[in-house]
């Protein structure tokens, strides 16, 4: 219980923390919103760009207006559209494609901003808070700052949802319904420079763009749905950020990369353990499949040696469990597996150490010596390949092929009796 | 205005970096017909469609849709791009593509109503896929996926469809069931547009022909405008090459 208080209670005894805690939510929310769009967009590179190239803009406020929240807002956002309207301009105006105007406008704009940053000394920016984030450091007016552009943000995607999706899925049917497609992107444009002044305090220029991809990319992985996605993204946003915090807080890591790699730790967990994407759960279906491939071949031989081949009759109902191992060569623990799936599926019976095959067995097992059959009786009919390779591609496929499926080729061959090795195709029924 | 034509173009010319794609296109296209736009690669055919719906700058050229501008069109015409145009890792499920076809209708704080979602239901109904409605659409064939974009234009209830190469990459089947449904729009009095580039089935599919290279070679009854002779002046030498590859074709498919 101490500890818990120590590590999550204690530091919000003081104002910075409690400021900061604040910052870490609204990046949360307003990177995951902006985020998610920026991605199935593929705009990662000019998320990053952007955050860069707001420098000038910045500057150029407190110039203007000196050290005020407002004039830092204005500038930003407006240094932003102007780089993505350049980058724009650059590609359709000129052969030079997309990611090579945004690394010559973003590096050109960016570096402005550090010219200006060295040369005019009495303008004071801290360049490297600016640059790597500095959350314990989030001021009030930061705050409100931040809160109103995540408010922004939150509404806008709300209202203009359709927009949005429709812009990113199928650009020429927006285009044909009447939406301007350019327009919804600089609208985006816009929130994005939003997004990165509000995040500027908390992660800084460089890993912005972590915040904007990495909750959005870990969400996609997660769902289907792009509502449900930027729900994802968003709570991930706000957990990667505040656990980001509290490491920052107690090891005194800085803000932004404590945040982006916790984000990156969440991301390559997803990444192996998502319940529908994830690498363990398709190599588990992988394998779930190969077992089932592994149980129905079981069958198969099983019944091949209990019936006539010419007659597909049937003379004899049972098999050592021995004859059947050496038959698909033994393979210990997988084939007790088959059989056992295949015993719970109601296929056979065992019986001491000799198995039986169950009505139901016998009917499945004559479908997949047909599906098999009909397979390469039709490969062979369509294509010129030899029947060795005709033979392995029909095992593979003998499995996978439905009732429908074997109707249509049946009827495509013109209800075939017997298989290119003259062996007969059982009938359906 | 005359309103006899869903579609009228006069004098379409469009150029892409000085070239001239298209060259004095005029066209009528009367209500209720499925169209075929015929062409060799690379003559403008989908440029053809992209003019004629507004996606790209025209040289010159005016476009009519039942006598109107397309402005005033937008929510009755829809458009089926072809299929790897699409990104189908996006998230979406079948029902929210269909869903994208209630859009034009829907104002800017419009809530989606249970209306919309019954012409969804409809729409997916009427090309046999509502059992998909929660799929992702990575998850469905090629076919299945043609056909979930024209029950989009089934909800959106449009009078217009253009399909670009549509039965590209899909098995005879499955494009015999897609042509069944086309033809059912068709007796409901939409206009259909189908860009085709397999000379096979023409004559069986489509009431118009349009024959293009980049310029208008023929349009009229299919079973009057294409022939021999045209099909020379609109392939010019490569019609022998296509001959013959069609004749491979359809030996391995018999």
């Amino acid at each position: 219980m101490e500890l818990i208080y120590k590590i999550f209670i204690e530091p919000f005894q003081y104002e910075f923390m409690q400021r900061a805690m604040l910052a870490s939510v609204i990046v949360g929310i307003t990177c995951g919103l902006v985020g998610t769009f920026i991605m199935l967009r593929r705009l990662s590179l000019i998320g990053d760009a952007l955050a860069h190239a707001v420098l000038p803009g910045v500057i150029i406020g407190f110039i203007i207006a000196g050290k005020g929240q407002l004039a830092m807002f204005i500038g930003a956002v407006f240094s932003g559209l102007v780089t993505s309207l350049l980058i724009g301009f650059v590609s359709r105006n000129s052969k030079i494609k997309e990611d090579t105007a945004i690394g010559v406008v973003f590096t050109g704009f960016f570096a402005l901003g550090v010219l200006m940053v060295s040369q005019l000394k009495h303008v004071h920016i801290d360049l490297s808070s600016y640059l790597f984030g500095d959350i314990l450091g989030v001021s009030s007016d930061d705050l409100v700052l931040s809160g109103l552009i995540a408010i922004l943000v939150f509404v806008t995607v709300i209202i203009f949802y359709r927009q949005l999706l429709v812009t990113s899925f199928d650009p020429t049917m927006a285009a044909v319904m009447g939406l301007s497609t350019g327009l919804v992107h600089y609208l985006l444009m816009g929130l994005l420079s939003m997004t990165i002044v509000a995040s500027l305090q908390s992660v800084g220029v460089i890993l912005v763009v972590a915040m904007l991809i990495t909750p959005a990319a870990t969400a996609y992985l997660l769902t289907d749905r792009l509502h449900k996605m930027l729900i994802y993204s968003v709570m991930i946003g706000i957990f990667t950020a505040t656990v980001g915090l509290f490491f920052s807080y107690h090891f005194n890591f800085a803000s932004g990369a404590s945040m982006v790699i916790f984000g990156m730790l969440i991301f390559l967990f997803t990444l192996i353990f998502s319940p529908t994407q994830g690498i363990l759960s398709r190599y588990i279906k992988k394998r779930k499949i190969a077992e089932k491939n592994l149980a129905q071949d079981a069958l198969k031989n099983l019944f091949k040696n209990c019936i006539d081949h010419h007659q597909l009759k049937i003379i004899r109902e049972v098999i050592d469990i021995s004859d059947l191992k050496n038959l698909l060569g033994s393979r210990g623990k997988k084939f007790k597996k088959a059989l056992a799936n295949l015993k719970k599926e109601d296929l056979i019976s065992i019986e001491g150490d000799q198995i039986r095959i169950t009505e139901k067995g016998k009917s499945f097992a004559l479908r997949l010596i047909r599906s098999h059959r009909l397979w390469e009786t039709y490969l062979n009919h369509e294509t010129n390949m030899n029947l060795d390779i005709i033979h392995s591609s029909a095992e593979e496929l003998e499995h996978l092929l439905t009732d429908e499926l074997l109707d249509e080729i049946d009827l495509e061959l013109g209800f075939p009796k017997f298989d290119p090795h003259g062996s007969p195709i059982p009938q359906k029924n | 205005m005359n309103n006899n034509f869903a579609i009228e173009v006069n004098n379409l010319t469009v150029s892409y970096s000085k070239k001239p794609a298209l060259k004095g296109i005029d066209l009528k296209i009367p209500h209720g017909k499925i169209v075929g736009i015929i062409g060799p690669n690379g003559a403008g055919k989908s440029t053809l469609i992209k003019g004629m719906l507004g996606l790209i700058p025209l040289d010159s050229g005016e476009i009519k849709v039942f006598g109107k501008s397309l402005k005033e069109n937008f929510p009755r015409i829809s458009y089926i791009p072809q299929r790897e145009s699409f990104d189908w890792d996006f998230p979406v499920v079948v029902q929210d593509v269909v869903m994208m076809g209630r859009y034009p209708h829907l104002k800017l704080f419009q809530k989606i109503s249970d209306e919309d979602k019954a012409k969804v239901k409809a729409a997916l109904q009427k090309v046999d896929m509502l059992e998909y409605a929660e799929r992702q659409i990575r998850l469905l064939s090629g076919g299945q996926q043609q056909r979930i974009f024209i029950a989009r234009a089934l909800a959106q209830e449009s009078d217009i469809l253009f399909l670009d190469e549509p039965f590209v990459g899909i098995d005879a089947a499955t494009e015999t069931t897609i042509f069944a449904i086309m033809r059912k729009l068709k007796s409901e009095g939409k206009t259909i547009l189908v860009v085709h580039h397999d000379l096979g089935r023409v004559t069986d599919y489509f009431d118009l022909v349009i024959l293009i290279n980049q310029r208008l070679i023929a349009y009229g009854k299919t079973s009057e405008k294409f022939n021999r002779d045209n099909l020379i002046k609109t392939y010019g030498g490569r019609l022998t090459i296509l001959d013959k590859t069609e004749q491979l074709r359809s030996q391995t498919i018999n």
